[in-house]
């Protein structure tokens, strides 16, 4: 597919951003968040994901703790920390703002 | 006899086939190397440690404790190549993630070396997300293919052929083997890249492809229009063509019938003939069918290399149907009433005999199968198996929607 290709550095730009809605609705560890991106645009594999996610804690965006799970060793389990809330809150705004441009020019 | 490795992922102990470790090495200091520098290096490494030994566990299962080459391969494959996250050049092309499709098994570095090969279909019933045995989905699964589609044709099939259908499903039930262990759902699947869906997705790009070929709308509208009316002119004419060539044959028989009526009686005698070498040609059928499904093979033949299944199936149904046309046709004029003006006569006696001669042989071939073949003996002993296990499938479908 040809847009996948061309949006290909965009999608790698939100995956932050995607990262921050879906730690904000709950607490999940890193499974559950390769789950939830599976099915959609943003596919993401481990290789992927775990430095992003360790970038985002050492940029002090989420942490993490430990947690027992009923099968196997402990999980960690990632929230978001009040600095990632507030990037998250302003990152909205921006991709509101930015996709009110792009409707903005096909109106006319 | 492969060696076997006893590796510590994170504090609890695996065991794969020495080449499957050997590749989760090189997989595991590729990463390593691309997250020289980082100062969370440790802590991703174990992540990803973790991650692989989560994904062994659910593999192997209670029963198993090795991990098989194409199984570490496939879980690599799975993980995608390590990035450095923001700490890539940027210079440096990025690697293509995986996005939504089957594709995306690495593209960097050694990560070629850690595609999957072609592992070895079999066909298998599948339970998970089955309907009733898991028939349509292991077929659909054999093929790349929805499920949905399968169990259509299946419904289709069996509505057009009366009854064929149902029989066949039957059949599969008790003979196809379920897929129990990973390894073997895995196998039922198979760990090609290359799916049927990507196929009709790359052909129904390559049909908008040549549509954009066309001038201008107006052309292309034209195109279409023309198309569909040369179809439809086809259709017509085909389905008028053998209506009219049965009846023709059919008056052609009935006005002989009426001029020579010793031959109508050598008729009734021959057709039960008929009747039992349609019946023989039918079983040879159903057990090319399910010799192909299961191993591969058309009694004993193997069909030419690179056909795929589908279409050998696709052949073996066609010519079935080629050879045993004549006899149906034959079967058919002799028991309809005429429909083009020609004089139905009394036969009922035959069409009895017929039956009777049809369900003596049916029986006679149940006996000998049930006595003689052990793979017969051992289906009929799974018949409750596989009943319960549909009652069950259809209580579950029940309860849950």
């Amino acid at each position: 597919m040809i847009l996948d290709d061309k949006f290909a550095p965009i999608r790698k730009g939100l995956l932050e951003f995607i990262l921050l809605k879906i730690i904000a609705v709950e607490k999940v560890y890193a499974a559950d968040i390769l789950k939830q991106l599976s099915s959609t645009e943003f596919a993401t594999q481990e290789g992927t994901l775990y430095p992003l996610l360790s970038k985002m804690r050492r940029e002090e965006l989420l942490d993490y703790d430990w947690k027992e799970s009923e099968a196997g060793p402990p999980r960690k389990y990632y929230e978001l920390t009040a600095k990632g809330r507030a990037q998250l809150k302003e990152t909205s705004e921006y991709w509101q703002k930015i996709n009110e441009t792009v409707k903005q020019f096909s109106q006319k | 006899m492969n060696k076997v490795v006893t590796v510590n992922l994170n504090g609890t102990a695996y065991q794969l086939e020495e080449s499957g470790y050997d590749a989760l090495r090189a997989y595991l200091d590729e990463a390593a190397a691309k997250l020289a520098g980082n100062p969370d290096r440790d802590e991703i490494m174990s992540d990803i440690e973790q991650a692989v030994a989560d994904k062994l566990r659910t593999l192997l299962g209670p029963y198993k404790n090795v991990a098989a080459t194409a199984q570490v391969q496939a879980i690599i494959a799975e993980m995608g190549p390590v990035e450095a996250g923001a700490e890539m050049p940027p210079n440096e092309p990025p690697p293509r993630e995986k996005a939504g499709g089957a594709g995306g098994a690495g593209a960097t570095g050694n990560a070629q070396s850690t595609v999957p090969p072609e592992a070895a279909k079999r066909l298998y019933r599948l339970y998970d997300g089955a309907m009733i045995c898991g028939v349509c989905n292991g077929i659909a699964a054999y093929f790349n293919l929805d499920p949905t589609i399968i169990r259509l044709v299946f419904v289709i099939a069996g509505m057009l052929t009366g009854g064929i259908g149902l029989v066949a499903y039957i059949i599969m039930a008790v003979v196809v083997p379920a897929a129990g262990t990973a390894a073997e759902k895995e196998a039922a699947r198979g760990a090609t890249n290359w799916t049927a869906q990507e196929f009709i997705r790359r052909a129904r790009a390559g049909y908008y492809e040549g549509m954009k070929g066309f001038p201008d709308r107006e052309a292309q509208r034209a195109w279409k229009r023309k198309f569909r009316e040369d179809m439809r002119d086809w259709r017509r004419s085909f389905r008028w063509q053998t209506r009219w060539g049965g009846c023709a044959g059919q008056s052609h028989w009935h006005s002989y019938w009426a001029e020579h009526p010793f031959m109508e009686t050598g008729w009734g005698i021959a057709l039960p003939f008929l009747t039992l070498f349609n019946a023989v040609l039918a079983i040879g059928f159903i057990i090319a069918v399910i010799s192909l499904l299961t191993n591969g093979t058309l009694i004993g033949q193997t069909p030419p290399a690179g056909m795929p299944v589908w279409l050998t199936l696709v052949l073996l149904l066609l010519a079935y149907n080629f050879i045993v046309w004549p006899i149906k046709a034959a079967r058919h004029v002799f028991y309809r009433h005429g429909i083009c003006g020609a004089r139905p006569g009394p036969r009922v006696f035959v069409s009895l005999w017929d039956t009777f001669v049809w369900i003596a042989f049916v029986c006679v071939l149940l006996w000998l199968a049930l006595h003689h073949l052990p793979q017969v003996q051992e289906a009929v002993r799974n018949i409750p198996a596989v009943f319960h296990d549909a009652k069950e499938g259809i209580n579950d479908w029940w309860t849950h929607h």
